[in-house]
């Protein structure tokens, strides 16, 4: 039997050989399954992966659009600006870096020092010290060479008029949205849509040429055509500071309407408010009170009391109301109880013998007495509805936000109030109110919605406009009437210091105690004047009301009037009204 | 041992001959080598047009620099002729050089002249106080 052969005995050294073959082999096959992997399964991916590490995306802020008067001179505009900025952790001296800020942009610096000393708390790396510097100051703070300091480029609004016509144009917030006035009311139109740019960068952060680049342009805000006349504006304006100087008012604020169009020539108050501080004096809040504020409107209510009797026939020009004596009760033994009109005892405001007086005279003089004696020759429910159509109770509609209804008291109940109301008190009306209810008058009676902007106008050039909504009120002839009335209390009545040499202006004063919180009226007063001018085509309608005058200054004829006068007279120049006349 | 000379072998008896050299000719530009000519050109040519347009992109990206500048200092410009011709900043210095609005002696009226005390309407004359002067009317007393 023939001998198996000797298995062959494999020595460790091989052992290790194969071993050592079979890991290569092994490596070499995971290897390539890997690169299989990489560069064929997941090969999409990692593209998208890579790019994604290079792409960068910004957004293109639109340009807000600029606010023009109706002449073309801006009064909003936005310009570039720079933002400096700092990274808290790279700052070697936080005092000295925010003092060095603040001597260069006269900023405050313990304000960039405090913003500091938060973010150094909450560790991000991103702190404004100060935005929206010129960009000649950035250029100076970085010529400091301050470690963990620099600027980035910002959009800023700024208003070249200052705060001449600030509370029309409102203003924006920090990052540029409207916040009040036109800016907020427009936002949306004013602010356009923001574009996109996506392109390839380095890791330095240059941006790779011929890569990837995809841009989708912002497309600009509208401008806004205003109807404010920027001169006739600060004129208005600077007549308010005067009036509240000279009176020591509270307050003051002018509204002046363009006859026919209703076009908003200008709308002006004080105190003043700065624009792009964002703040009145000692840090007052913004406000608009010829739009948002309401006020009882006293005797320059009577005009809407005359116009309903003339247009409802309860009297006609040449009646003589008998017997109107200087007091008069709705409710019997009211004017004995020693309380206030409110409850039934009206007065005039001088005392003076029972006499016949001429519905012009009534006017003229501004009796209380006579005009409720006018009212109560109106049918019932006919005031209220002049009153609506007139505009009372409800907003104008003016592109303006936070616009005050006004109030008309409707309490059946109430047997003085259509009495108090034909003499201006249980009605509240926005000086915008009282301006356009005058301006039916100068129109024909046809009542015209103001309006603070006529068009707007896209990147184009493309216009759009809106037709303002109107309405006939009363007849062309009772306007006429009232315009005469208004002219005769301007030539011999209460408001003689209303007039404009070479111009025939008519208007009303008005004086209006004011509403005491805990009820009843104080003596304080608010004094106001309504007119137009030149009476027999009137152009130009302008309220004045002038919150709390001193005590000689208390009446509409005194305080208000001299306002008035010096605006209609810019205003008619302005709009190159021709002169009614001159004597040589 | 005896010796013999060594017998040299004819050049017929090795089987040599004699083999003229052939005229030598001009190289001949082969395939490959116009091939790899034309790789260069091409590769150059790539890599030209991709420096000028890099250069291109590099001009734009500067362009655009500039169209940026331009902008904010026209913007600036803008800002700062509104800032001039504000009427905040005209108005006082107008009133420096002595200059008012003109008054009505001072405007000229062509062709219509009037008397601002007098009513301008006839229907004018049936009203109030004008009415009552007049006595072309009676007055309607109430009762």
């Amino acid at each position: 039997m023939a001998a198996r052969p000797a298995a062959r005995r494999v020595s460790a050294a091989e052992l290790r050989i194969w071993l050592l073959g079979f890991i290569l082999v092994a490596s070499w096959f995971g290897l390539g399954y890997r690169l299989f992997h990489v560069q064929v399964v997941q090969a999409e991916e990692f593209q998208a992966s890579g790019l994604n590490q290079r792409l960068e995306t910004r957004t293109l802020a639109p340009n807000r659009g600029t606010i023009f008067d109706r002449n073309g001179d801006p009064v909003a505009m936005t310009v570039e600006a720079e933002s400096i900025w700092v990274v808290p952790q790279l700052l070697e001296d936080v005092v000295y870096t925010a003092q060095s800020i603040a001597s260069i942009t006269g900023r405050d610096w313990e304000v960039a020092y405090q913003a500091i000393q938060r973010g150094l708390e909450s560790g991000t790396r991103f702190v404004y010290v100060a935005r929206q510097v010129e960009p000649v100051t950035a250029q100076a703070v970085m010529d400091l060479g301050l470690p963990g300091v620099a600027i980035i480029p910002e959009a800023k609004r700024v208003y070249p008029s200052g705060d001449v016509s600030a509370h029309v144009v409102g203003m924006v917030d920090i990052d540029g949205n409207g916040i009040e006035g036109l800016e907020i009311a427009y936002d949306e139109a004013l602010t356009g849509t923001p574009g996109q740019m996506v392109f390839e960068e380095d890791p330095a952060g240059n941006v790779i040429p011929q890569a990837t680049r995809e841009v989708v342009p912002a497309v600009p805000g509208m401008d806004l055509l205003t109807t404010l006349d920027l001169s006739l504006q600060f004129t208005a304006h600077e007549a308010c500071a005067e009036a509240v100087e000279r009176t020591g008012a509270k307050g003051c604020w002018i509204v002046a309407l363009h006859a026919e169009t209703g076009e908003v020539l200008a709308m002006a108050g004080n105190p003043p408010f700065d624009p792009e501080t964002r703040s009145g004096p000692d840090g007052a809040p913004f406000s608009n009170f010829a739009v948002r504020g309401m006020y009882e409107p006293g005797s320059t209510q009577k005009l809407i009391t005359f116009a309903a009797a003339f247009d409802t026939g309860a009297i006609t020009p040449s009646l003589v109301i008998g017997a109107v004596a200087d007091r008069y009760e709705t409710t019997a033994g009211a004017c004995e109880s020693a309380t206030d009109e409110i409850y039934g005892c009206f007065s005039d405001f001088a005392d003076h013998a029972t006499v016949d007086m001429t519905v012009a005279d009534i006017f003229t003089e501004s009796s209380n007495v006579g005009t409720i004696k006018i009212q109560e020759r109106i049918r019932a429910g006919a005031m209220l509805e002049y009153m609506n159509a007139f505009g009372y109770g409800v907003p104008t509609g003016i592109d303006y936000t936070g616009e005050a209804r006004g109030i008309v008291n409707n309490d059946p109940g109430c047997t003085s109030c259509l009495a108090s109301t034909a003499i201006g008190y249980n009605v509240a009306v926005t000086p915008l109110q009282i301006a356009a209810a005058y301006a039916a008058i100068a129109n024909d009676g046809l009542w015209v919605q103001p309006r603070l902007v006529t068009s707007t106008v896209d990147m184009d050039g493309e216009v759009f406009t809106a037709d303002p909504v109107t309405r006939q009120v009363v007849s062309q002839n009772t306007a006429w009437v009232m315009r005469q009335l208004l002219a005769n209390v301007v030539e011999s009545g209460t408001g003689k210091l209303a007039s404009v040499p070479g111009y025939r202006v008519g208007g009303k004063t008005g004086t209006a105690n004011k509403l005491d919180p805990n009820g009843g009226y104080t003596d304080e007063t608010v004094a106001s004047f309504v007119g137009m001018a030149p009476i027999d085509d009137p152009k130009v309608v302008i309220a004045v009301v002038i919150d709390d005058p001193a005590a000689e200054y208390r009446t509409g004829g005194s305080a208000a009037a001299p306002a008035f006068a010096d605006v209609m007279e810019a205003a008619l120049h302005a709009l190159g009204v021709v002169p009614d006349a001159f004597d040589g | 041992m005896t010796t013999r000379a060594l017998r040299v072998p004819t050049r017929r008896e090795a089987g040599l001959r004699v083999v003229h050299g052939r005229r030598a000719r001009r190289p001949v530009v082969t395939p490959f080598v116009v091939f790899v000519l034309i790789l260069l050109v091409a590769l150059f040519g790539i890599v030209f047009a991709r420096t000028s347009l890099d250069q291109g992109a590099f001009d734009l990206a500067e362009m655009d620099r500039k169209i940026v500048a331009a902008s904010t200092e026209n913007a600036q410009l803008r800002l700062e002729v509104a800032r001039l011709e504000s009427p905040a900043r005209v108005a006082p210095l107008a009133e420096e050089m002595g200059m008012v609005f003109p008054t009505e002696r001072e405007t000229v009226v062509v062709e219509r002249i009037a008397d601002p005390t007098a009513p301008t309407d006839p229907r004018w004359a049936s009203i109030g106080r004008y009415a009552a002067a007049t006595s072309e009317v009676t007055p309607e007393v109430e009762e």
